[in-house]
């Protein structure tokens, strides 16, 4: 058993009085694709946002890769530091892409291998083209975000997080702003990450994407980890009747 | 009445009959040389005064370097008081939010030309009461030209205090997230993600705030006549009694200003909307 490189526990988050995570627990191993699913509400992107610290945990221990770190809220600007130390091994995709519109394809690549690592230009360049052309967008380089298709702006945003070489990659909702045709293109590039070996955890709606690429599925409902296990073993026959129920819907 | 209304609905009739082989943009040019022909004949009429215009003209015109200079000084002075003001206004330090809601509050609800009077003669009677300390004399009297930019500055930065708002926060927040996701400071968010596309924004509405203070420069020959353009036209035209001329004179050069900036501002907003909303298509 290798030691994990994501240790989640006890996680919790509330807002105000909105209690959206009420302690989760979760070791993602090196190489495994951890599938987060669950209702809307459940806590599955505040889960993953808690991660990388987009959002501020109010309790629980986040490992990220060796380092670690306790809840400790509002004291965000004194780890600052840490903090960053995090973001820079976990690449993280978002629902919406968030590509920067003002630089080109090739730009929004570099601009963080550049400005926070301080990589020279070339050799940044070099690496982003060769993502590029892992995605398949190697002749879109030079254009800007505005010109493509949201498959093609996701799979951009896919290779962004890439290019900062990161030990694990969150993905919040890939494809849930993608019209149907352009999603087959999008699962294809996660698809081979997971074959590759790059450590992963998605939240997703895709079920049919989740159980061929999960090594683990994690049912989230009402902010705890209510069931977890491999998606055949889940699919076929849930322990818990809510997680059926949930299965039965989507599947 | 209905007769005139019917004669006139025939008289248009016949003037779109006759005309209906020209294009519209000729038919307008012919209206603009009918205006200018009428113009010319107005002074005609009214015997514009030339000699005048030969000894004085001259005199009003060299306003107009320095109500330009005052202008470029003055929107300067604004851009930076309204990116203070701008991020003041967001800020979560109720020190700085509290400053800037009183200054945009106060500057943008009294008349500019209340605030100029104020800088002109207002500032130096204060600085000569017995009471005050002798170093306001030096900070209070200003040079006439810097007093103009001080006052047009500090309006013209509080109402663009909204647009540097505006363009901040067109910024989408979900692009500062994916910023700080991969690792970037804050600092470094600002920097390269937020300021660049903000600049974007805010230039052409700055460049119509530019053209406004063109106008609004006059106002300080109420204050100081011999300074710029219409101050210059006000002094000469009321003492050697040729109001109309020097006015007339004056109200020609502020439009051809105003003409010249709009065309390079039209332009200016074409360039800028470069990598953005204006471009349709792309693989979809």
């Amino acid at each position: 058993m290798a030691e994990p490189i994501i240790k989640i526990e006890n996680l919790e988050k509330h807002f105000g009085d909105l209690q959206v995570l009420r302690g989760v627990s979760l070791d993602v191993e090196p190489g495994e694709v951890i599938v987060i699913f669950g209702r809307s509400g459940s806590g599955k992107s505040t889960l993953l946002r808690c991660v990388n610290f987009l959002e501020d945990p109010t309790g629980g221990c986040i490992e990220v890769d060796g380092v670690r770190m306790e809840a400790a809220p509002r004291a965000l600007r004194a780890r600052r530091e840490q903090i960053r130390q995090i973001r820079m091994k976990a690449g993280m995709v978002f629902q919406d892409f968030n590509l920067f519109p003002h630089l080109s394809v090739i730009e929004n690549l570099i601009e963080a291998p550049c400005i926070v690592k301080k990589e020279p230009k070339a050799d940044a360049r070099e690496f982003g083209l060769q993502l590029l052309d892992k995605v398949g967008l190697a002749e879109k380089a030079d254009e800007y975000p505005i010109r493509l298709s949201g498959g093609q702006k996701q799979r951009v945003a896919i290779a962004r997080a890439l290019c900062m070489r990161p030990k694990i990659m969150l993905f919040d909702e890939p494809t849930s702003a993608l019209d149907p045709e352009l999603v087959a293109e999008v699962l294809e590039v996660i698809r081979d990450l997971a074959r590759e070996g790059m450590t992963m955890m998605v939240v997703t709606h895709e079920m049919g994407f989740a159980r061929e690429v999960a090594s683990r599925m994690v049912f989230l409902h009402e902010g705890k980890v209510l069931e977890e296990g491999k998606p055949a073993d889940l699919i076929s026959g849930a322990r818990d009747e809510r997680t059926r129920r949930f299965l039965e819907a989507v599947l | 009445m209905a007769g005139v209304g019917a004669t006139m609905g025939r008289v248009r009739d016949r003037v779109e009959a006759g005309s209906s082989g020209m294009p519209f943009r000729v038919k307008l040019g012919l209206v603009y040389t009918g205006i200018a022909i009428l113009l010319v004949l107005v002074f005609f009429w009214f015997q514009f005064d030339i000699a005048f215009m030969r000894e004085w003209g001259p005199f009003i015109l060299g306003g107009i370097p320095l109500t330009l200079a005052i202008c470029f000084g003055g929107i300067a002075l604004a851009m930076v008081l309204a990116l203070f003001g701008a991020l003041g206004r967001l800020s979560k330090s109720a020190l700085a939010r509290g400053i800037a809601n009183f200054y945009v509050s106060f500057v943008r609800g009294t008349p500019l030309v209340v605030q100029i009077l104020f800088i002109y003669f207002a500032l130096p009677q204060l600085a000569f009461k017995p009471s005050s300390p002798a170093f306001l004399q030096t900070i209070f009297i200003f040079p006439v030209a810097f007093a103009a930019i001080l006052a047009l500055g500090i309006n013209y930065g509080a109402y663009m205090t909204e647009i540097f708002r505006a363009g901040i926060q067109a910024v989408g927040g979900g692009q500062i997230e994916a910023a700080h996701a991969l690792g970037m400071t804050d600092a470094q968010t600002t920097r390269r993600v937020v300021l660049p596309q903000a600049v974007r924004v805010i230039i052409p509405p700055t460049g119509n705030e530019f053209i406004a203070m063109l106008k609004d420069s006059a106002l300080i020959g109420i204050a100081a006549s011999g300074v710029e353009l219409f101050g210059r036209a006000q002094n000469t035209g009321l003492g050697q009694n040729r109001p109309f001329e020097a006015l007339a004179l004056a109200a020609m050069v502020y439009w051809l200003l105003t003409s010249i900036f709009s065309f390079f501002q039209k332009r200016l907003e074409n360039r800028i909307s470069r990598g953005h909303v204006r471009i349709e298509g792309g693989g979809h």
